[in-house]
């Protein structure tokens, strides 16, 4: 199976490295689109299909949790599932994200490894 | 910051103590509000920026463009400075500003920073961090 997933992050260099890692990682996408703040990811994923969302947290205009909370309100949009990359590693943080709907939670630094297994554990739940 | 060189940009290289003499083509900064607030800023020489974009983006060094260096440098500054503020106890969220390059005497000083460096390549990183809580009564200077 094959996946389309947005990659949301204001740094062209994240967005980069992440699309990079998911490549390295055996993860067969049929598609990979970008944003560079959630205003703009909510516009794709109103036109667009998208498996999987990774977004960042600290973005202009709509930042990570704002698109987590307009995403839920959203019922089109509300299942499709997200993971937050972030440099916040505090536990209020984490808390609030996943409260707000995120599925995994990665804090920067990680590696590529940590990223792979993030994605397989939320891709294995779309495939059942 | 040696977490992060090597787990995202497959980097690692000896610290240093004190910070060398050598021209810093590159510097980025950022800063933050919390409690308290402060600021980060790095600094490196072209060949190691290149070097660390290199690695970051998975190209080789000749491939890489002035902008994706500036981009990559900027986002080693927000993951450093992230990272930094995560280990510290504080009742506030961090908010941090968005990096930018900076130019010569743009560089935030003043007592009470904290200096880190680390060899990358054929120079050396330098990361300037301060959480602006210092009592003391000298003053703060812009780096010339």
């Amino acid at each position: 199976m094959s996946y389309r997933i947005l990659i949301v992050d204001d740094s062209p260099a994240m967005r980069s490295f992440v699309r990079r890692v998911i490549h390295l990682s055996g993860v067969d996408v049929e598609e990979f689109r970008e944003a560079s703040n959630g205003a703009r990811a909510l516009d794709i994923l109103r036109e667009h299909p998208v498996d999987l969302v990774l977004t960042d947290v600290n973005m202009p205009e709509v930042d990570g949790e704002q698109f987590l909370e307009r995403l839920a309100e959203d019922d089109r949009l509300k299942g499709i599932p997200v993971i937050v990359i972030s440099t916040d590693a505090t536990q209020n943080r984490i808390s609030r994200l996943i409260k707000l709907g995120a599925r995994g939670y990665l804090s920067k630094p990680f590696l590529p490894e940590v990223l792979r297994a993030q994605l397989e554990g939320v891709l294995e739940t779309i495939r059942v | 910051m040696d977490d992060v060189l090597e787990k995202m940009f497959f980097i690692r290289g000896p610290s240093d103590s004190f910070a060398p003499q050598q021209l810093s083509e590159v510097v980025a900064g950022l800063s933050f509000e919390g409690n308290p607030p402060g600021w980060l800023t790095l600094e490196l020489p072209g060949d190691a920026a290149r070097l660390l974009t290199a690695s970051f983006l998975g190209q080789e060094e000749t491939e890489v463009s002035p902008q994706e260096v500036g981009e990559v440098v900027c986002e080693l500054a927000n993951i450093i400075c992230g990272a930094t503020l995560s280990r510290v106890e504080s009742e506030t969220t961090f908010r941090l500003s968005e990096p930018r390059l900076l130019i010569a005497g743009e560089r935030p000083g003043g007592c009470g920073t904290a200096m880190h460096a680390v060899r990358i390549g054929s120079g050396t990183l330098v990361v300037n961090f301060k959480m602006e809580e210092c009592a003391c009564p000298c003053s703060s200077e812009r780096a010339s």
